[in-house]
């Protein structure tokens, strides 16, 4: 069984930071390249279950990075610049589900998927809200727009595909666990 | 899938200036025009925003993409908050010597709501104000796709203060991007050959995402299971013992040392002009309201 990850950040996080955002950026890229359905400013981008399950996987800090890097690289892949505030909304949405990374032990388990699911969402929730409401300061839009403008289309979005996508990654994940010799 | 970062070397004087003097620019020009909406002072760093673009040297047939979304997301944001949403940002625009232009009184049927849309001369300055501060920012920052190299991105961020573990770890994600693009496309081909159709995705929304996960699952998995092998590598490397040092060296010339000078006047000059001056607040310009007959 893998050594419990906790907050430390050695060379096994360094590595699964950079793997983490490589994936993201790579994930973000390519399902927009194959012009998944969308409509309006609402994004569909299954990739944003990276972050959440890294962070639930190998931590905190592994799931920030992997969320505030890999937003970047997606960025840079696609042309689309620098948005610090979406950047860093993205790291949230890492982070956050790596405070639940301590109280999962079974990766298979119910209750595992129900812990990591909440705490996804919540990352979430945190993430876009953030992003959204840095709009305000930034941009100068009022509260009602920083929320039906911004925080719904990305949050709910990114809700849904986090909470079906990253129980089916635990799953995966759990199958190779064991051969890690960690 | 080919993956190709947008960054090519253009030869250009933004490309010659340190990366951290860019990105000690570009972070001091963000805080600074996020501090007014007064037109006078926004018009400046529009300037100054296009001017850096302008030596940037992209052409729009690379940017127009990106060039697109933005121009249809401040025209949405805008819209919405302009108009639909009955207000600007600004706490100027609620004052009560509204000048107005255009309103209107709708009664919704059956339900008897009333609706009252109304644009005044304040809200069109602020929607322009406002306008002209999202394009400033973004005039700044489509740039560092295009003329940043994704190699020194870990040194820089390093030299600028970034622990030498987080600095490496940006180093190394964009050392992974082009194998797992490859494994990625491997995968894609692999399951088209056993007839999956990742364009032709049916069902609802919930359905969809679940029909993704023979995509990312096997990408995501082998590429955990061969970190494996990179973190073993590093681990009787001694990665982290002691601090590492860097191929890429970089120096800091005179001009590099002008542009943080002037990143840093502009910057504590603004929180001077807002905080001292008490200037920059939102502005209405005496023609404006003359051209609405005000």
């Amino acid at each position: 069984m893998e050594r419990k990850k906790g907050y430390a950040f050695g060379t096994r996080e360094v590595v699964y930071s950079a793997l983490g955002a490589a994936l993201y950026g790579v994930l973000s890229f390519a399902t927009n390249m194959l012009a998944l359905p969308a409509a309006g400013n609402l994004a569909f981008r299954p990739a944003v279950c990276i972050p959440m399950f890294f962070g639930v996987a190998f931590g905190p800090w592994v799931g920030f990075i992997s969320g505030f890097l890999g937003n970047i690289i997606g960025d840079a892949l696609s042309g689309w610049g620098f948005w610090f505030w979406w950047d860093l909304g993205n790291g949230l949405m890492g982070l956050i589900p790596g405070f639940a990374a301590s109280m999962i032990t079974d990766y298979r388990a119910t209750r595992s998927f129900v812990i990591a699911d909440l705490f996804s969402i919540l990352g979430v929730i945190v993430g876009m809200g953030l992003a959204s409401l840095s709009e305000m300061w930034v941009s100068g839009v009022d509260l009602n727009t920083a929320v039906v403008g911004y925080f719904f289309p990305a949050a709910l979005t990114n809700i849904v595909n986090g909470v079906i996508l990253v129980p089916i990654l635990m799953v995966a994940y759990a199958a190779i666990v064991g051969r890690t010799g960690r | 899938m080919l993956i190709s970062w947008r960054y090519r070397e253009r030869n250009t004087l933004v490309q010659k200036l340190d990366p951290r003097a860019r990105w000690i620019f570009l972070l001091a020009v963000m805080f600074s025009v996020i501090q007014f909406w007064d037109l006078r002072f926004l018009l400046f760093f529009f300037g100054l925003a296009l001017l850096y673009y302008h030596l940037a040297r992209l052409t729009w047939r690379e940017t127009r993409r990106v060039w697109t979304f933005v121009l249809i997301l401040v025209v949405i944001i805008i819209g919405i908050n302009a108009l639909i949403t009955g207000r600007g940002g600004s706490t100027a625009v609620l004052r009560d010597t509204r000048h107005t232009v255009w309103e209107a009184r709708w009664v919704v049927p059956g339900v008897g709501w009333v609706i009252h849309p109304f644009i005044t001369v304040e809200k069109i300055v602020f929607a322009l104000a406002q306008m002209i501060r999202m394009l400033t920012i973004a005039i700044l920052f489509i740039p560092v796709a295009y003329t940043f190299n994704p190699n020194h991105y870990g040194v820089t961020f390093r030299r600028l203060g970034l622990p030498d573990k987080v600095a490496f770890a940006m180093d190394l994600a964009f050392r992974f991007v082009p194998t797992l693009a490859r494994d990625f496309s491997l995968t894609l081909d692999a399951q088209r050959a056993r007839g999956y159709e990742v364009e032709k995705l049916s069902g609802g929304l919930i359905a969809q995402i679940r029909k993704m996960a023979p995509l990312i699952v096997p990408v995501t998995i082998n590429a955990i299971v061969g970190a494996e092998d990179i973190v073993n590598a590093m681990d009787l490397r001694c990665f982290g013992l002691r601090p590492r040092t860097w191929l890429e060296e970089l120096r800091y010339r005179p001009r590099d040392y002008a542009l943080i000078g002037f990143s840093a006047a502009v910057l504590v000059g603004s929180i001077l002009v807002r905080t001292l001056g008490r200037l920059g607040d939102f502005w209405v310009p005496g023609a404006i309201l003359r051209l609405f007959g005000f």
